[in-house]
């Protein structure tokens, strides 16, 4: 595909809906997020391998949750106000004023009514559009703020805390299995702990 | 005969959904912006780019998630001090590393997305789609917004690794330290 196909792409996809383009590239930045953090943990020495245990898998969890949390919450507020304005439910004083005029006030709230395709609807597309994309904006910020503020430090918590007991549960198993002098325990390392994910149960 | 069962229950869960959304909006009050929530909605379109937008989620973050943690009483209290301590560092390292890459990828974009001139030098619409006449509309911009956000993801791929990480890794040894009162 050429560079200008590209372009044109996504001048169509993302020009006249920018609620999207925050909520794709909101994906993908957690995506790349969570893998930078999971390396920080990893080769911080000050943090004790016992901390590690939680903090990693607490990272991973934290991942996953983060953007499954991120696109499920954020594409439902946003896809749920973008419909209100497509509907009629969320409007300003001119739409209001459009579906008046052409009595269309009767379908305000009707699922399967859409604004953009009434007859009329090229009297008032612009101002429509730049409130409507108003609303998918502010729609998808408190979407993604409810998802990554709130939702998701609950749920890693909890996951994170169910594996750090089995994550120590090995650790431990494995002190009693080595010698103390080869137990290599001031620092965990990548190999280390794809190990440990690799134990029955510690798949994530 | 399967095939028959499954667009059964397809069609069954998509009316089921869309029930759900009816009885939502039923029950939804009808709202008409005002003059000055109008302004504001179509301002908040037309100006919060995906910068924007991560400094939003930044500072609402420093606002919940530490207090999150901190209250999180399924781990012990040393590895609370490390988890909240790491919270608050990897929020201000994200945070302040996203926008400055989102903004300045933006900013990049907007200098290299001009319509062709007689003083335009070809670089400066390396970025403009060939199909596009006008570039002072909302579209336009959305679409500059988008572009560079998209090419901030890929310089991420190495700000996350080169700032991000080993910032927040600075970070949360500081506040760690502070937080244990010196002794680590």
């Amino acid at each position: 595909m050429s560079l200008d196909k590209v372009l044109s792409n996504l001048y169509k996809n993302y020009g006249e809906n920018p609620g999207k383009m925050l909520l794709h590239t909101g994906t993908a930045g957690w995506i790349l997020s969570c893998a930078a953090q999971v390396m920080a943990i990893i080769t911080n020495d000050k943090i004790a391998p016992e901390q590690k245990t939680f903090l990693i898998p607490q990272e991973i969890g934290d991942g996953l949750i983060n953007i499954l949390s991120f696109y499920i919450l954020t594409s439902s507020v946003k896809n749920l106000a973008s419909k209100a304005v497509l509907n009629g439910k969320i409007a300003n004083k001119a739409i209001k004023g459009y579906l008046e005029k052409n009595k269309l006030t009767d379908k305000i709230g009707k699922i399967d009514f859409n604004i953009k395709k009434t007859e009329n609807f090229a009297e008032i597309k612009e101002d429509f559009n730049a409130f409507k994309n108003g609303v998918d904006v502010l729609a998808s910020t408190a979407g993604s703020i409810l998802s990554c503020n709130i939702v998701t430090p609950i749920l890693r918590n909890e996951y994170a805390a169910k594996k750090q007991v089995q994550a120590n549960e090995y650790l431990a198993k494995r002190r009693e299995e080595k010698p103390v002098a080869q137990q290599p325990y001031n620092r965990i390392t990548m190999q280390g702990y794809q190990s440990i994910l690799k134990s029955p149960g510690m798949r994530v | 005969m399967v095939v028959g069962c499954v667009d059964m229950a397809i069609s069954a869960i998509k009316n089921t959904a869309n029930k759900v959304q009816q009885a939502f909006y039923n029950a939804m009050p009808n709202f008409v912006a005002g003059q000055k929530a109008d302004k504001f909605y179509k301002t908040a379109g037309r100006e919060i780019s995906s910068a924007e937008n991560r400094l939003i989620l930044g500072a609402t973050a420093l606002m919940s998630q530490p207090f999150i943690d901190f209250y999180n009483r399924t781990i012990d209290e040393d590895t609370r001090r490390v988890a909240v301590c790491r919270t608050i560092a990897k929020i201000i390292a994200g945070t302040v590393t996203g926008y400055a890459v989102r903004k300045g990828a933006i900013k990049g974009i907007q200098m290299c997305s001009k319509l062709p001139g007689k003083d335009v030098p070809k670089w400066q619409t390396l970025f403009t789609p060939k199909d596009v006449k006008k570039v002072d509309t909302d579209e336009f911009k959305q679409y500059q917004n988008a572009l560079g956000t998209f090419i901030s993801l890929g310089v991420m791929l190495f700000t996350n690794f080169l700032i991000d990480a080993p910032l927040t890794k600075f970070l949360t040894n500081k506040l760690n330290a502070k937080a244990s009162g010196g002794t680590k």
